[in-house]
């Protein structure tokens, strides 16, 4: 895939034309350089002369005669020197003079030839690159490509949002181009070479900057975005270009500076992309890395960090960004000190059971009560189902969310998991064992009521003297209804009820 | 599609499209394509002169930096002398500063003319090359319709 004015695609011939151009650019450079060289060693001899000359009044020479003869002469006034300036000006200096002008023109050649010198340089470094690119992708063949996207979810280090490096100032950047191979009949990626050196420093600066933000991260990934075949694209973007392959696409979430990261790095020159082979771990984190074609992608799931969090009373906890907000949240609703820092304001039990609600089939469960039934009819509670013991270990599995606020799942909600259930196994247990208790206690007694579904095959059916505590399991509706038009009854209350009858 | 009116020629000739109107459209337009062309290759070669001037003006500029240069390390009593045609002729340093410097002047002088030049030839050129893009499509789309008329 291409971004939007992307180079046209190279193939093997132009990159192939480029390596010559450049190979003509060096080899004209190393003419002038030596051209130069040489005149810089004329220079060195007329200087010799020239210091030579005065020695004597005048030297005997063989004075040459027409282009085919010499004869031999007298070199007099050997200190006077006419010496050509440029520009058909002359001047009559003494030779210690002439040698002076000599030292200044050597130093313009001198000049000349350290600039030939660095243009050689740079084009012979962009000739490498060049025969890199043709090494690439002749070789593409066996090299294959892995991709993984990568998901920076929330990796901080002391929660504090930085806002130096938001993603907002560069929303959807890719800066990856392709190189086409089309006479491979590949899709390859494309690879704009009109690019220059400079272009390609500046990429690099663009990527280390890149990389610096990736350590920096603040960001919740919200969505998951499934890496796409080619999410490369063409270096024609909007910031600096360089020939290096890398993609990276930084969308922004509106809510809440949710972002989320795709970052692919790849190689240059990649090659084609046959046959790639997708894979996906079961979680639903897409971490992808591109490297060449072909490509595999990969991903796997990312270990919550475990950051210290301070909660006050030094209590390290499994990080991750529910619990960054979580806890944000609560500091800005002016939270009390609290056991956990993700839970909100909590002061009475009946609090817990309407924080803690485990959702179940996008509906609200609320979890087993400890509370007595009687005072369940005044209760806070959302709702006076209970789900039975065997349901605990549904109910682990469930995502859930903390915040009542926020409907965001996250994919680190194991560890809110852990921690939820490490809360919730503290009540849990009571209930049990309230109504194992309840239930050994009321085990012979008669039924007085209708199930209150038929569909909820449980003991507690045994027990509908407990028409408080119905089953709940995935057909919960009609538990539901049924269970509201229940009424709550007590159960010694229903046993006078039966007694009376 | 035929235009039903039944009237001039040339309507017919852009309704109907079939056999020899289209080839007829199709000339016109190259035609026009050569004409600028052309137009556009003369642009081509004067912003190639001006380029060239310029260069060989560039030369000269250093020269006569290195004259003056020069000049700068020699003192009075040197003679200095001015090759004109087969003579040396005598100069005074003074002159000869003066002169070099004026020659200097009027070299950059020269150069910025030039490179107004090319400017302006660079920019008819983008402009020529504009409408030649424009009317290679209308000479593909003349073709193309025919070609699917026929």
């Amino acid at each position: 895939m291409q971004a939007p004015g992307t180079a046209s695609p190279l193939s093997a011939a132009q990159v192939g034309r480029l390596r010559e151009e450049q190979g003509k650019v060096v080899t004209s450079c190393q003419e002038k350089i030596q051209h130069w060289r040489k005149v810089e060693n004329d220079y060195e001899a007329l200087q010799e002369r020239l210091n030579t000359l005065p020695d004597k009044l005048s030297h005997d020479i063989m004075v040459p005669f027409g282009p085919l003869a010499f004869m031999p002469g007298k070199l007099v006034h050997t200190n006077e020197v006419t010496v050509l300036l440029g520009d058909n000006w002359f001047s009559k200096c003494s030779a210690k003079q002439a040698i002076g002008l000599v030292e200044h023109r050597k130093k313009h050649v001198r000049k000349a030839l350290d600039d030939l010198q660095k243009v050689m340089k740079n084009f012979e470094s962009r000739i490498e690159f060049t025969e890199d690119l043709q090494k690439m992708s002749d070789a593409a063949g066996d090299i294959v490509d892995i991709r993984e996207e990568a998901e920076n979810d929330g990796t901080e280090t002391k929660g504090k949002r930085r806002t130096a490096h938001k993603p907002h100032s560069k929303p959807k950047v890719s800066d990856v181009f392709e190189v086409h191979f089309q006479e491979n009949g590949m899709d390859t990626k494309s690879k704009g070479y009109s690019q220059s050196e400079e272009e390609l420093w500046a990429r690099l600066e663009e990527l280390e900057r890149r990389e610096e933000m990736l350590g920096e991260f603040n960001r919740t990934p919200d969505t998951i975005e499934a890496n796409g075949e080619d999410t490369t694209s063409s270096e024609e973007e909007k910031e600096d270009k360089t020939d290096l392959n890398v993609v990276h696409r930084v969308e922004d979430s509106t809510t809440q500076d949710n972002v989320q990261k795709e970052v692919t790095n790849s190689e240059l020159f990649s090659g084609q992309v046959n046959g790639r082979s997708h894979y996906h771990s079961d979680d639903e984190d897409d971490l992808g890395v591109d490297h060449f074609v072909p490509t595999i992608f990969f991903s796997h799931t990312v270990e919550p960090k475990r950051v210290r969090i301070n909660t006050g009373k030094n209590t390290t906890l499994k990080f991750s960004e529910k619990k960054e907000e979580a806890k944000r949240k609560r500091k800005n609703s002016n939270g009390n000190g609290h056991l956990v820092p993700e839970l909100p304001n909590i002061k009475t039990p009946a609090d817990i059971y309407r924080v803690f609600v485990d959702v179940v089939n996008g509906e609200y469960v609320p979890r087993k009560s400890i509370l007595k039934s009687r005072s369940r009819e005044n209760s806070v509670c959302s709702d006076t189902s209970e789900s039975s013991a065997a349901e605990f270990d549904d109910r682990r599995g469930v995502l859930r969310s903390i915040s009542y606020d926020e409907a965001t799942y996250s994919d680190n909600s194991e560890g809110i998991l852990e921690e939820e259930e490490e809360e919730g196994q503290e009540h849990l247990p009571k209930k049990l064992s309230t109504l194992s208790g309840t239930i050994e206690a009321f085990s012979g007694t008669v039924i007085e009521k209708e199930p209150l579904s038929p569909l909820i095959p449980h003991p507690s059916i045994a027990h509908p003297v407990l028409p408080t505590i119905p089953e709940r399991k995935s057909e919960e509706v009609l538990s539901e209804a049924s269970e509201e038009t229940t009424k709550r009854i007590s159960k010694f209350k229903a046993a006078r009820m039966q007694q009376t009858n | 599609m035929r235009c039903v009116t039944g009237c001039d020629v040339i309507n017919t000739v852009w309704a109907d499209r079939t056999g020899p109107h289209r080839t007829l459209m199709a000339d016109l337009i190259q035609k026009k394509l050569q004409g600028e062309l052309e137009k556009y290759q003369q642009l081509q070669k004067d912003l190639s002169k001006s380029m060239a001037a310029r260069q060989k003006l560039e030369a000269q500029l250093t020269e006569n930096n290195i004259v003056k240069e020069e000049l700068g390390l020699l003192d009075v009593t040197n003679t200095i002398y001015k090759l004109i045609g087969p003579v040396l002729v005598k100069q005074d340093m003074d002159e000869a500063k003066a002169t070099v410097s004026k020659r200097l002047d009027y070299i950059a002088g020269e150069i910025k003319r030039y490179e107004l030049q090319m400017q302006e030839s660079e920019k008819k050129a983008e402009q020529q090359r504009e409408v030649l893009a424009r009317l290679q499509q209308e000479y593909q789309r003349a073709q193309g319709k025919g070609a699917a008329k026929a």
